[in-house]
């Protein structure tokens, strides 16, 4: 009898508490955004069904929550503490990047760098509620919209705060279709929102594979922190461009980012442990992380405005949203947008310039924080 | 701490425009440079373009050197025709030759089956026994 109610004291039915309630609930309303309403699914659904798992409660000292050292989790999260996921997604997505519409027109990578407005404002903003320095530039790259950069970044300067910020940078990511069409429409007119790009000239295939070299230079000499990230980024855009490399770049955007997909959202949700997780920090991050996309995406928009006073061939400011980095919902979005205005209005290829370059910025942005703050 | 006394003291506003500035010219220069490069690209393949000619020309007269060089792609079933397509290459051997030398030149240069050529040679009496295993080139009077 007594060890059936030592067994029943150490059941999670007996050590939960109220916060693992609240963290089951938003991890099934996550696996439900995922599965049911098929929002960033790919996403969603790991990071919903982690949150689930780590809410388990557990005896500690088990070996077997993600913050207990040689627990099979803690072995998994590693990939997250040392921004080994990030960087393997990155490459992937080099590996799936097309950046032939920003090699077509340039001038819209202007956009990408605008709408990075957003974490800086973020970053003075984290700091006047009182974070710590560290801790403010973790919360203001949710402003890039861009989860392994948000991870990345948080990874090396306030590892503890993994859990919230990455839950922020994807659920934020999850609503672009709630979030950005309100700030689009209110900061553009009809007739601007009607403006129809002209047609891109066509990009050699010269040109594309000496971009990633030409862009990996630059860039990481600009901010060699951003090397984890740009470097793997533009090493994938170069096996797909350069075609010599088929099976390489078949493998990184298939299995090798699929598999890093799965660890990362999988072990960022387990990370967000009730007791950990549910803080009046993280709902400070989660509203300064909503305060963060869509000043990036007001930003993105303004400075489109504002490039149209200068240019003859005039600029669709929708593209600005695009801006931020999430590939490719902003994209899409921007595109949905025009097209209600006028359903002939084709503004996909266009924001997906800005959306890559955004991609970019908010990489070379992770950089240049992580330089200011070691 | 909080407010401006809190960004004041982390270096705030410092971070933020420096940052901004970083970032923004990092993307401008990058923005030129992709600009730029469809033109360099062009200028370059128009240099190329420029400087093949007169590679060509170089091979043009390299190809007329060789011209008298002229490899059959069979043995003509003439053996007149056929001693036509050796005789440059006989110019190239000091009178009398081995036919071992022969052999090699003509192997070297292409021509199909040398081996047998150079034995129809030999019984045509175009290639002419000088004695110590060394012949000499006797070229058919109607070439």
């Amino acid at each position: 009898m007594e060890l059936l109610i030592q067994f029943l004291t150490n059941t999670g039915y007996y050590l939960a508490d109220y916060r693992h309630i609240i963290m089951l609930l938003i991890g099934s309303v996550f696996v439900y955004l995922g599965t049911a309403k098929q929002y960033e699914p790919l996403l969603l659904v790991p990071i919903g069904f982690g949150i689930l798992v780590g809410n388990v409660p557990f005896f500690k000292g088990f070996g077997l929550g993600i913050y207990e050292p040689n627990s099979v989790l803690h072995y998994l999260y590693f990939g997250v503490t040392t921004g080994l996921y990030p960087s393997i997604v990155f490459l992937g997505l080099g590996a799936m990047t097309d950046f032939s519409s920003l090699l077509a027109r340039p001038k819209l990578m202007l956009l990408g760098a605008a709408a990075q407005m957003g974490i800086f404002f973020t970053l003075l903003s984290a700091l006047a509620l009182g974070f710590l320095p560290k801790e403010a530039a973790s919360i203001a790259i949710i402003g890039g919209a861009d989860g392994p950069t948000s991870i990345f970044l948080t990874a090396k300067l306030a590892p503890h705060l993994i859990g919230p910020i990455a839950i922020a940078a994807y659920s934020y990511m999850a609503l672009i279709p709630v979030i950005q069409p309100p700030i689009m429409r209110l900061l553009t007119t009809r007739k601007e929102r009607l403006i129809h790009m002209s047609e891109l000239r066509q990009v050699s295939k010269k040109e594309r594979v000496i971009f990633p070299v030409v862009g990996m230079i630059l860039c990481c000499y600009l901010a060699p922190a951003s090397i984890p990230l740009l470097g793997t980024f533009f090493f994938g855009n170069f096996m797909k461009e350069c075609g010599v490399t088929e099976r390489l770049v078949k493998t990184a955007r298939t299995a090798i980012i699929d598999i890093a997909t799965i660890f990362l959202g999988f072990t960022v949700g387990a990370s967000t442990q009730g007791d950990v997780f549910l803080t009046g920090k993280s709902v400070g991050i989660f509203l300064l992380g909503a305060v963060a996309f869509s000043i990036a995406t007001a930003s993105g928009v303004i400075f489109a405005k504002i490039m149209n006073l200068f240019l003859k061939d005039k600029i669709n400011p929708l593209l600005g949203a695009a801006g931020v980095s999430a590939v490719p919902g902003s994209a899409r979005e921007v595109h949905l947008v025009g097209q209600r205005e006028d359903p002939t209005n084709y503004l996909l290829m266009h924001a997906m310039a800005c959306n890559s370059s955004g991609v970019i910025g908010s990489a070379i942005c992770a950089g240049i924080l992580w330089s200011f703050l070691v | 701490m909080y407010g401006l006394e809190a960004i004041n003291a982390a270096n705030g506003w410092a971070m933020a425009y420096t940052g901004a500035i970083i970032v923004f010219s990092g993307l401008v220069v990058l923005s030129f440079v992709v600009s730029q490069l469809n033109r360099i690209l062009g200028f370059w393949e128009s240099f190329i373009k420029n400087f093949k000619p007169t590679q060509q020309s170089k091979q043009t007269d390299e190809i007329k050197d060789e011209d008298t060089f002229v490899v059959p792609h069979c043995v003509p079933s003439d053996i007149n025709k056929a001693a036509q397509y050796y005789s440059p290459v006989i110019k190239e051997l000091e009178q009398p030759f081995e036919l071992t030398s022969l052999y090699a030149i003509s192997q070297q240069k292409g021509f199909p089956h040398p081996h047998i050529t150079i034995s129809c040679f030999r019984q045509a009496n175009i290639l002419v026994p000088e004695g110590d295993g060394l012949f000499r080139w006797n070229q058919p009077q109607n070439i």
